[in-house]
């Protein structure tokens, strides 16, 4: 995955065949994550349940709308065929959901791994899978985010 | 030229002085990317950076970061949104 062109809202990123394909067969996984409950304290108080109910509401709405705007990410017009791949164009709120998208896969197979605090290698080919769909979220993460990380460059 | 300051009562001035405020605080995981916290802490609070990256580090080596000091509706709006991200952050009385 390489970016090709960056403009205020509009980043074009070359993928060969085989990455866009993974792309967006992560994407399609979403969402990924658990709906655990909502902690937004470590304090309780007598508006901390009130204060959690808003807080879970916010993310189911928010985890709806994701899913809606997942199904937008994959559709045949972002991803033009070329000669070395497809070019994948985002505008920046795009590329901003791709990131909360790819997170949401990387976190979900955290979980799935038991929420451990370093990375054995995994023991189970179940655990394999998930450790391999990490990588892959966090590889994509990386590689949205690389221009940010080198600005001069 | 002279900015107009908003006339702010004198009992206004009071309740704010006297309303509880929260330190929003973002903890350490062992999952999220730093490039991910850093790039997301530049976007909530507008930060450069260098200061995205200082409270990332920090976070990452103290195990926590207070972002903010605000008062309750605000601090809420934060800690909304940086789960939203799927960060771990927490809102906790500041007295």
């Amino acid at each position: 995955m390489k970016l090709l062109r960056q403009s205020p809202n509009r980043w074009q990123y070359q993928l060969p065949a085989n990455e866009a394909a993974i792309l967006r067969g992560l994407v399609k996984k979403f969402p990924f994550t658990p709906v655990g409950p909502a902690r937004i304290s470590r304090h309780r108080d007598a508006r901390t349940a009130e204060r959690e109910e808003l807080l879970a509401e916010a993310l189911a709405a928010q985890r709806e709308e994701l899913k809606r705007l997942a199904a937008d990410l994959l559709v045949e017009a972002r991803w033009k065929e070329s000669s070395r791949g497809h070019l994948l164009t985002l505008s920046g709120e795009s590329r901003e959901i791709l990131l909360q998208i790819l997170n949401d896969i990387r976190l979900g197979c955290w979980h799935a791994l038991g929420e451990p605090e370093s990375l054995a290698p995994p023991l189970t080919k179940k655990d394999l899978v998930f450790r391999h769909l990490m990588d892959l979220a966090g590889y994509f993460e990386s590689n949205l985010l690389e221009p940010e990380d080198h600005p001069d460059q | 030229m002279t900015i107009p300051r908003p006339d702010i009562g004198e009992d206004a001035k009071a309740a704010d002085a006297l309303a509880p405020t929260f330190y929003v605080i973002c903890w350490n995981d062992p999952v999220n990317l730093m490039t991910y916290v850093t790039h997301v802490f530049m976007k909530l609070f507008g930060w450069e950076r260098e200061q995205a990256q200082q409270h990332m580090l920090e976070v990452h080596e103290k195990g926590k970061s207070v972002l903010a000091r605000e008062g309750a509706e605000k601090a809420e709006f934060y800690v909304h949104e940086l789960q939203k991200y799927k960060l771990h952050a927490t809102m906790e009385p500041a007295e």
